[in-house]
């Protein structure tokens, strides 16, 4: 199975769990057992590629991506990322599986599944990617989904939303400094492969892991340093560790996997992936042993500190973090072998712990450690839990923290510098007070009096099995070391060594004991000592203080929006202007020749067309000096018209069509909309804008300075790009000459359909959205309930009486509706569904495309709305639902341009189904052509008819009777 | 010459598109906004790489006859379209403002802000 597959699948999950029918027809349990499946059938199968990485080490796989950039979709298998991948799968079955059971209601798990699988997805994308810009982008989306899931109850509580930003500000801060890094360590190494030529930017992980000397290029430090930021960021070190205690408003389920098992471990994962080509470095090795070392002592000072559980267990994160990061830095890679041991040691237990809390917190309603207490009565089963991973936590032999405890302050030991002594105490404190903060965990929350006034519910049974396995893995991990870990890290780690489980009564083994002892000893002053702890600063006040800056600085710009459309304009040409100038566009153009017209000749299409630019100037007047509005809607149609006379002369007959027939529409829906507004309202602004008091005539010369200054802008701009255009040899030569390829006789067509046909999906999705912002905006009470929309203040089909006087109501109102204008409403549609559709078989061949063909039938369509109004419109045209049209429309649009990648060919390939058919010669007798192209006019026709169908409806809904009412008899203003 | 003229409309056009929208009458507004999509789209049309006799067929190509720039047209083609859908919108905002603080005067609305 390719890697992509396994990336994919959890997305997939994530799609398939947010669909609606998923909501409305799988249950809560099926959804889970699913969920706990897929993952569960990943982890097998990471488990599965074993052998196969035994014998080659590294898989690398490779998908065309954009190979005019050299960069392609890779993915990269190797001993670390297996690791991070059973990890990621393994622990997620665990926790799909305890989400099932830690939610009650059923569409809050399924909001919070859809994101937890997506966060599945990219995470696994990140440990998988093999090349730069791809695991950056999987990078981010962990930090967006990780937002999503710690402000998941951000609409009850402001901690949560508080913490959610928090963590994407410091994440997504970090992921700036990120991506810098990578672009230029993508860069060095091009360099660094052909040091003569550059041969750019290098984007693949296995490239770039095999080139030994690039810490000695000259923007290593610079790099290294971007790239660490970005790391220690995600990774919650010191000093931008304070996100991870605040990602606690995540529900437990969350915090169990992302800021525990696995994201928190992203910067790890990356830190292990570049060090064999980075650690050469001091900067690197002694930047992540230094910060690695502090996070560790800080974490753990701050763990006991905390009252609530989930805080503990953050903090303590913290601090195993930081001590990940510090065996990294070890010189040599020296402390790669117990990095992965902690790293596995702490998936185990520190999830487990995750869910014990998360289950308190379920139980009990509360994870307040002073409140808690005595719960091993009350909750047995998850006190044995409790005790075996807080005492790996701690490194009790022989369970598996043990295992990671001993390697721990092995590797320390054996590295040798002037400060092997500081270092070995920061990590023998941190490791008692880590003992301390799990003792605290059995102690304080499951023995003593239980206190009053502490109710406790059984959770449902199914809720310990995921910690329970987890526990059972701590307990007997440390025993199947040769059998498990110790293959799985000799992918990783090149270097020979041994893991035993017990190396004897060494100096190691009398140290861990000591720190087991100290941490009981301390259990019993903890109150004075947590009491005696103070911080001049914290992480947190700092943040706060930069906000606050943040905040100033947003209020003090807020001053330049006044909130008048004029200052915007005065800004934003203001701005052009001046980048106009600092170009120099304007002064090396007009240098070498002079704007004003030289050649006066003119021929008679050249006067025709200055014709129709003097029509449309004068129309453009019109529609300032004419009062009343609907003489102003008249004059705009003048102007569409003109301009559409304008291409038909300049040979645009295509354009032509698709003008006069949208602008049309434009001037109908102007009128339909003008008989929906009070015209008192109306009447209202005319007579105060054409008073000709003093204060508006101020209002009326500053308006026309300002329109002046930007019709000239806008003209000399015009005048300058006219005067150099390109000539012959643009890209249009092209089109034109291989128009023939795709059996079109149009070159339009065939721009529209094929040649750019992506850009004209993407437009048609546009059309649609604007479609659906206008029936959002004006027709809410008709939206939602699915099926057949209806007017929600007179439905269709039910109350007759009402209906028929509404209808009236409006008949009366408008004069449209005669006996003639009904026949020829009726009259019309066929025959314009009829010339559409014409247009969409026959559009290769002539004038006339799938916009023409939409927006004939549309037009044919509002005709009905105008002239028999919304109800009776309604009604007479039951098949006509806009919404499905515009559904059909889009996926046969996006089939269609799928279609092709099965026969081989590229997104939006053209497929001559004819031909593949063997009916081409049949069909070609009628002019036909039946390929890709003419499905994808059909789409667009669906799409625009649609569009355009939902946009008369929603302007025609009537908003109020009395508004119609009024409205239709004084469309004359 | 007819670079200088079009150039002179589209100016003009432009202008009066932007003082219609200056102005607090909405509904002009709406026009005016309308009118500097039309600007736009001439504009396109007139920067054309090369204007030829006929239109951009293949039998044209064919015969050898100059044809106009087909690559401009496609591309107002869907601008026509989408700048369509993007007035409604408008015209939509301009209905909804009208309903909710009955007026089309955009100096009475002041509440937008929350």
């Amino acid at each position: 199975m390719h890697l992509a597959l396994v990336t994919a699948a959890p997305f997939c999950l994530a799609l398939l769990l947010a669909l609606p029918q998923t909501r409305s027809h799988l249950g809560k349990t099926t959804q889970t057992l699913l969920s706990t499946a897929l993952m569960a059938a990943l982890f097998a199968w990471l488990v599965g590629a074993f052998p196969l990485l035994q014998a080659e080490q590294v898989i690398v796989q490779r998908l065309e991506w954009m190979p005019a950039l050299g960069i392609s979709l890779s993915f990269y298998l190797d001993g670390v990322s297996l690791l991070f991948g059973l990890i990621i799968t393994g622990i997620g079955a665990l926790i799909f599986f305890f989400a099932g059971f830690y939610f009650d209601d059923a569409a809050e798990y399924n909001r919070f599944m859809v994101w937890l699988a997506g966060f599945a997805g990219a995470m696994l994308a990140l440990v998988l990617s093999g090349n730069l810009l791809m695991l950056f982008i999987a990078w981010e989306l962990t930090s967006v989904t990780s937002f999503l899931l710690i402000g998941f109850q951000g609409k009850k509580q402001e901690a949560a939303r508080e913490g959610a930003f928090k963590a994407l500000f410091v994440t997504s801060g970090g992921a700036l400094a990120l991506i810098i890094g990578l672009v230029m360590l993508g860069a060095a190494a091009g360099q660094v492969i052909t040091p003569e030529a550059n041969s750019g930017f290098v984007a693949e992980l296995d490239v770039i892991l095999k080139l030994d000397n690039l810490h000695e290029h000259a923007w290593f430090p610079l790099f290294a340093t971007l790239i660490l930021l970005g790391c220690f960021t995600k990774s919650a070190q010191f000093p931008f560790h304070f996100w991870l205690p605040g990602a606690m408003s995540a529900p437990t389920p969350a915090s169990a996997y992302l800021h525990s098992a696995t994201m928190v471990k992203a910067g790890i994962y990356l830190v292990a992936r570049l060090s064999p080509v980075m650690t050469q470095h001091e900067l690197w090795a002694n930047g992540l042993l230094g910060v690695g070392l502090l996070t560790m002592l800080v974490g753990a000072i701050f763990a006991i500190k905390q009252s609530d559980l989930k805080g503990l267990l953050a903090y303590a994160t913290v601090s195993k973090l930081g001590a990940i990061m510090a065996l990294l830095g070890l010189p040599g890679q020296a402390g790669l072998k117990a990095a992965l041991v902690g790293i596995i040691a702490h998936a185990l237990y520190k999830s487990a712990l995750f869910m014990v809390a998360g289950t308190i917190d379920h139980a009990a309603h509360t994870r307040h450690i002073g409140r808690l207490g005595g719960l091993r009565k009350e909750l047995p089963g998850l006190f044995w839990v409790t005790v075996i991973s807080a005492l790996s936590m701690a490194g009790l032999p022989f369970l598996m923290g043990f295992v990671a405890k001993e390697t721990l302050l092995d590797a320390l030991l054996h590295y040798s510098a002037p400060w092997t002594a500081l270092v070995m105490l920061v990590a023998l404190v941190s490791a008692a007070l880590t003992a301390l903060a799990a003792y605290m965990l059995i102690g304080e929350v499951f023995l003593g009096q239980r206190p009053r006034g502490l109710r406790i519910h059984k959770p449902p049974t199914p809720i310990y099995y995921g910690p329970a396995l987890l526990a059972f893995c701590s307990l007997v991990m440390g025993f199947l070391l040769d059998p498990l870990i110790i293959p799985l890290l000799r992918l990783a780690v090149t270097k020979s060594f041994s893991l035993p489980l017990f190396a004897g009564f060494n100096e190691v083994f009398w140290m861990s004991a000591g720190v087991l002892v100290a941490g009981a000893l301390l259990y019993l002053v903890r109150k004075p000592l947590t009491a005696r702890i103070t911080f001049p600063l914290s992480g947190d006040a700092v943040y706060r203080e930069i906000i606050n800056y943040i905040d100033w600085a947003g209020n003090a710009l807020l001053h330049f929006q006044s909130g008048y459309v004029r200052y915007y304009l005065v800004w934003i040409l203001g701005s052009v202007s001046l980048m106009l100038v600092a170009s120099g566009t304007l002064s090396t153009v007009t240098a070498g020749q002079t704007l004003l017209p030289q050649d006066l000749s003119m021929t008679a299409t050249d006067l025709a067309k200055i014709f129709m630019l003097l029509l449309t100037i004068v129309a453009a007047a019109l529609t300032v000096v004419l009062r009343e509005h609907v003489k102003a809607a008249i004059a705009y149609g003048v102007i569409g018209y003109a301009i559409g006379v304008i291409f038909l002369i300049n040979h645009a007959p295509d354009v032509a069509l698709v003008q006069m027939l949208v602008e049309t529409m434009a001037t109908v829906l102007i009128i339909i909309m003008l008989g929906q507004i009070r015209p008192g309202a109306r009447l209202k602004v005319i007579d105060s804008l054409w008073s000709g008091r003093h204060d508006y005539n101020f209002g009326f010369l500053r308006d026309l300075g300002i329109s002046i200054v930007i019709g000239l802008a806008v003209f000399v701009f015009s005048l300058i790009a006219l005067q150099n255009r390109p000539d012959r040899h643009s890209i249009a030569k092209w089109h034109l000459e291989n128009t023939v390829l795709v059996n079109s006789e149009d070159a339009v067509g065939a721009i529209v359909a094929d040649f750019r046909g992506t850009d004209t999906l993407l437009e048609i999705a546009v059309f649609t959205t604007a479609a659906l912002g206008v029936l959002t905006l004006l027709a809410r009470g008709r939206v939602g309930g699915g099926g057949r929309p209806a007017p929600s203040k007179a439905p269709v089909e039910s109350t007759p009486e009402f209906d028929a006087e509404a209808v009236e109501a409006i008949q009366d109102a408008t004069s449209l509706s005669t006996p003639f204008t009904r026949l020829v409403t009726h009259f019309v549609l066929p025959v314009a569904i009829l010339i559409g559709i014409a247009q969409i078989l026959y559009g290769g061949s002539g004038p006339g495309d799938g916009f023409t063909a939409g927006v004939t039938i549309g037009l044919a369509v509002s005709l009905w709305y105008v002239v028999l109004g919304y109800d009776e419109a309604r009604r007479q045209l039951p098949w006509f639902r806009p919404e499905q049209f515009v559904r059909l429309g889009l996926v046969i649009g996006i089939v269609n341009a799928l279609l092709p990648l099965l026969l081989g060919k590229g997104f939006m390939g053209h497929v001559q189904f004819d031909k593949a058919l063997g009916i081409y010669d049949l069909v070609g007798s009628f002019g036909l052509h039946i390929t890709s192209s003419l499905f994808f006019e059909i789409a667009i026709a669906i799409t625009v008819m649609g569009g355009l169908g939902i946009i008369i409806e929603a302007i025609a809904y009537p908003q109020s009777r009395a508004a119609a009412d009024e409205g239709l008899s004084a469309v004359n203003i | 010459m007819i670079e200088f003229m079009f150039a002179l409309a589209i100016g003009i056009l432009f202008g009066i598109g932007v003082f219609q929208l200056l102005r607090r009458d909405l509904i002009k507004a709406a026009i005016g906004f309308a009118i500097l999509f039309s600007a736009i789209n001439l504009f396109f049309v007139a920067a054309g790489a090369f204007e030829g006799e006929s239109p951009p067929y293949l039998s044209n190509v064919q015969a050898g006859r100059p044809t106009s720039d087909p690559l401009v047209q496609a591309l107002i083609l869907t601008a026509i379209v989408v700048s369509f859908g993007s007035f409604s919108l408008v015209l939509g905002i301009v209905n909804i403002i009208s309903k909710r603080y009955d007026t089309v005067d955009s100096n009475d609305v002041t509440q937008l802000k929350h």
